[in-house]
């Protein structure tokens, strides 16, 4: 077995007859050829040695650590893996859009599921905004006369037809305008609430 | 043992040892012998690390012949040629200083 480092200093400091004596064994050692290649295996061999027991060491820390298994990794999950198939993402899912479509329960229209919510908002009259307009319709349809009212109804066929068309290019079925006389009539409530 | 004895107190005293170790160590890594040791220990550890009698000096004991014969031929013959060139410089080396 390979002496430890401890005592290299002790036998280095005793005397220079320490040292002088090392040398001469070692120079002794030296004069034959033979001993001197089994002085050099043996050297090797310790140094091996001392490699493995490096290891050995090492394994013993991690295990009782409890790090050992940790360095084997876990086996990847073939669901985890990333799908490579064209037209499917990395999910195996496919990119192609899928339009979800909601029926208004208002109006009975299709709307597309973006655009489902700022239409329920108008159609039903609900929000800020909406709330604002109905208030005020309320208000003007009390004092309107007859003559006013057919001017609204003009102005606002031209307003209101990209108004409500919003709802109609959203939805993914591209429905054209339904009817004329539901966008004239969308259109006169937006204009009223805007002239006001 | 007397050999390997003042061998041994020679080469540290000199330093030399050291020089040869981490030669050793970095050779070792390099060729990745100490990852198939590793391994070695792993794979033994998981077939009987179970067993509660299975000791350190049991994996040493059961380890070291394989991890030696693990060693390329090409690191041993290098570090015997070290230290072969190595006793020769001291050789050289310390018989002036033990003349003078």
């Amino acid at each position: 077995m390979p002496t430890s480092a401890a005592p290299v200093p002790a036998v280095a400091a005793q005397s220079p007859t320490t040292r002088k004596a090392i040398a001469n064994n070692f120079r002794e050692l030296t004069k034959d050829p033979k001993k001197l290649d089994e002085a050099a295996n043996q050297l090797y061999e310790s140094l091996l040695e001392d490699a493995v027991t490096g290891i050995f060491i090492e394994v013993h820390h991690l295990r009782k650590i409890g790090n050992l298994s940790a360095l084997d990794g876990v086996a990847e999950e073939s669901a985890h893996r990333i799908c490579d198939v064209p037209n499917l993402d990395i999910f195996g899912v496919s990119t192609a859009k899928k339009a979800i479509d909601c029926t208004c329960p208002n109006c009975d229209r299709l709307v597309a599921a973006a655009r489902f919510a700022p239409h329920l908002e108008k159609c039903m009259g609900m929000g800020r905004i909406s709330s604002r307009i109905a208030s005020r319709r309320l208000a003007t349809k009390e004092g309107t006369s007859a003559s006013s009212n057919s001017s609204y109804v003009h102005s606002g066929a031209n307003a209101g037809g990209t108004d409500d068309e919003d709802d109609v290019d959203w939805s993914s079925d591209k429905r054209k305008k339904k009817s004329t006389q539901n966008s004239r009539n969308n259109g006169s409530k937006k204009n009223n609430g805007k002239t006001f | 043992m007397t050999i390997f004895n003042a061998v041994d107190k020679f080469t540290m005293m000199s330093g030399d040892r050291v020089k040869i170790k981490d030669l050793l160590s970095s050779r070792l890594t390099e060729c990745g012998w100490r990852d198939e040791v590793r391994l070695l220990c792993r794979s033994i550890l998981q077939e009987k690390g179970a067993i509660s009698s299975f000791t350190v000096e049991q994996l040493v004991t059961e380890v070291t012949p394989r991890a030696r014969s693990l060693v390329p031929d090409a690191v041993k013959k290098e570090l015997l040629i070290k230290i072969r060139t190595i006793f020769d410089e001291n050789e050289d080396d310390d018989i002036d200083p033990e003349d003078a």
